[in-house]
């Protein structure tokens, strides 16, 4: 299965860390968006992409809104979607999964676990 | 005449009740004239603290835009490490290949000369070419470097993390300036000279995470890791119990 990613969070750093890491373990293809609108909105202009790797604090549309946002259309209803955030207290996380993320990685992550959370995910797509 | 005189004891009394509240009131007075400048002095000490607070969240600002840029400086040339590394390793498979392709004339000569002196002369030139060692060598080294630049890609993200603890720290500034904004109003009439320009600015919709760490502890992800897990768990059995 090819992949293409959606890399959103509002860091370059972050952008630049998580498009790195993805190259690292084998992705190459990928797009960036700075906050939830322009996520949405790079989703509904290019098909292609089937997985996105979201942070949660992001002005405007917040990743979990993203998140709440796509769960409610049917065509983004089994959209993988990866929550990499710096929000690591059990309610967070218990709030995300219930927006119904795919799963979840809290920062500074490893492009290994990066790997494993992808891996995980598909296997159950 | 007797309700006069009454009236007369009456005010008499009222004149002794003010002798004796007069040093009282003189008291009150001097204390006042002693508080008035202590207070005008405070109020002088919060505005000008208060008009230095935007300057401050700026300079935290600037810290932020600063580690940002540094940051993906360090991000370039880790990039450039990474594809000089892909490059050393696909000329590493290409030395690899000649090397087999190299093994194969060799043979073909063996054969062909079927000479004594021929096979000793490539048996000890195979010797001088340590090939294998060399390239298991040079992959380990590569492996480290690639798994150092990881470490340093790692180490990166504190970046993030500190701008969202600056971002909860200027958050904070915000609310003490409009705190300390408000209590000088109430002290006075007067208002700081430009509150409304000095106010701090905070982009509309600013996000973060005011409780952002840096850790490197496998810890946090492996709770986290728990918590998906007993999630995904009972959601299937509410799931089977649906269907």
């Amino acid at each position: 299965m090819s992949l293409k990613f959606l890399i959103v969070d509002d860091s370059v750093t972050m952008r630049r860390i998580v498009a790195n890491s993805l190259r690292n373990i084998g992705y190459t293809d990928f797009i960036e968006a700075g906050e939830g609108k322009e996520a949405i909105e790079k989703l509904v202009a290019d098909d292609k992409i089937n997985f996105i790797i979201t942070d949660w604090n992001m002005p405007g549309v917040s990743g979990l809104d993203l998140v709440k946002s796509l769960r409610s259309n049917a065509k983004f209803a089994n959209l993988p979607i990866l929550m990499v955030s710096t929000r690591g207290v059990k309610d967070d996380i218990i709030e995300a999964l219930q927006a119904k993320v795919s799963n979840y990685i809290v920062k500074p992550f490893t492009p290994h676990v990066l790997k494993e959370k992808i891996e995980q995910i598909l296997a159950t797509v | 005449m007797a309700q006069l005189f009454e009236r007369l004891n009456d005010l008499k009394s009222v004149f002794k009740y003010g002798q004796k509240l007069i040093p009282i009131i003189q008291s009150l007075l001097d204390f006042m004239s002693e508080t008035v400048p202590l207070l005008e002095n405070i109020n002088s000490s919060i505005t000008e603290s208060t008009s230095k607070i935007p300057k401050a969240a700026n300079q935290i600002n600037n810290v932020t835009n600063a580690t940002e840029l540094a940051t993906t400086e360090i991000l370039d040339i880790i990039d450039i490490m990474l594809n000089d590394i892909i490059e050393i390793e696909k000329q590493l498979e290409d030395i690899s290949k000649i090397k087999e392709e190299k093994k194969n004339i060799i043979s073909q000569v063996k054969q062909l000369a079927k000479n004594k002196k021929v096979d000793k002369l490539l048996a000890d030139y195979e010797q001088l070419d340590d090939f294998n060692n060399r390239y298991t060598l040079i992959s380990e080294l590569i492996s480290k470097i690639k798994n150092n630049s990881n470490n340093i890609t790692l180490s990166l993200q504190v970046q993030d993390i500190t701008s969202q603890q600056l971002a909860a720290v200027n958050h904070l500034i915000n609310s003490v300036q409009e705190r300390l904004a408000s209590l000088i109003l109430n002290l006075e009439e007067t208002s700081i000279g430009d509150i409304d320009s000095n106010k701090i600015l905070v982009p509309k919709g600013s996000h973060f995470d005011p409780n952002a760490n840096y850790s490197k502890s496998d810890g946090r992800q492996d709770m986290v890791d728990s918590i998906v897990s007993n999630h995904k768990t009972s959601q299937d059995e509410i799931d089977k119990l649906f269907s």
